[in-house]
């Protein structure tokens, strides 16, 4: 099933989610939008790590907060709560 | 091109081969959209094909930007720990380095002001964008400044979501953006404006700036950057 979502983050920028689900399981999903990351290429690694995770707060929140210690990522205008929200926005719920 | 020099020489500035850099330059018609933006999404293709608009991609995040040569674009690439940008955040960089603009807009008599995440507005209108990162050993911040464009083409060819226009209470692109032009009331060129630009960043920073051209290897950098990524529909579209 495809889901989507345009989430406008608490500093103001937008994240847009495309993802396909599956039995409750985010098979694949991109992120875009014109908020800030550094390092750049680390959105491809939260997309991959998404990969196969449940469309669910505590698992999605878990994934995320492990993806900013291992990369170390930084981001302006987007908090790690603006990416968990935007993929449960994606719920409709 | 021009993108591929944008990167060549914040590259070349890290690894010590060039020195502290501001580089002022437009582009004629294009759409140059964040690098974590989806063009399908953020661009209107149609609009672009009729008005004879180019799309790139360049290397920092943010939003989408419409160039035309009624832009002034500058860049200021240093090398990482230097004394402007000690701290290493972000958001420090893009508040620190839109300074100097924010400076030179104010002695032309624009109202200017930096407004958080990365805009310098004039009475909540963004005159401006930022953008930049911190990589390649190289702290990097570039801005767009509207001086004279032309803001029907921009309000076309940018689909810019509800979400985005809501929280200010306007209905358009063109309604939320003005023009160095159009806050002075008179005609002004895009060459006075960097001259400005200039003397905000001197005063600003307690730096002068010298005027001078690529260096070979930065040129040499930036052709094969172009080659490699910049000309190719690959980096420029896809997602």
């Amino acid at each position: 099933m495809e889901r989507s979502a345009d989430y406008k983050a608490s500093g103001g920028k937008l994240v847009r989610i495309r993802l396909t689900e599956e039995a409750g399981q985010i098979r694949s999903v991109r992120i875009t939008g014109d908020f800030f990351l550094i390092p750049e290429e680390s959105i491809g690694k939260l997309e991959k790590m998404l990969e196969d995770t449940p469309l669910q707060e505590q698992e999605i929140r878990l994934l995320v907060d492990r993806f900013y210690r291992a990369t170390q990522a930084q981001g302006a205008g987007v908090t790690p709560d603006d990416f968990v929200k935007a993929l449960l926005a994606t719920r409709g719920v | 091109m021009n993108l591929a020099v944008e990167e060549a020489i914040p590259r070349m500035v890290g690894e010590g081969k060039a020195p502290s850099t501001v580089r002022f330059w437009h582009n004629s018609n294009t759409i140059v959209i964040g690098c974590f933006q989806s063009a399908k999404l953020e661009v209107n293709m149609d609009a672009c094909k009729e008005t004879g608009t180019e799309i790139v991609r360049r290397f920092t995040g943010g939003g989408a930007v419409y160039h035309d040569s009624g832009n002034l674009n500058y860049a200021i690439s240093l090398r990482k720990g230097h004394r402007l940008v000690p701290d290493q955040n972000l958001q420090s960089v893009f508040q620190r380095l839109s300074e100097g603009a924010v400076e030179g807009l104010r002695k032309l008599g624009v109202k200017a002001e930096f407004q958080p995440v990365n805009d310098i507005q004039v009475d909540g209108k963004k005159v401006s964008g930022a953008a930049g990162s911190i990589r390649w050993n190289s702290v990097f911040h570039h801005g767009c400044i509207l001086v004279n464009s032309d803001l029907r083409i921009l309000g076309k060819v940018l689909n810019v979501p509800r979400a985005k226009l809501e929280d200010r209470h306007v209905a358009s692109v063109q309604k939320r953006v003005t023009t160095v032009r159009d806050e002075l009331g008179r005609d002004i060129t895009t060459r006075e404006v960097r001259d400005a630009i200039v003397s905000g960043i001197e005063s600003c920073y307690g730096v002068r700036v010298e005027s001078g051209v690529l260096m070979k290897e930065e040129v040499g950098l930036a052709e094969e950057l172009y080659q490699t990524k910049y000309s190719r529909l690959e980096w420029n579209l896809e997602p």
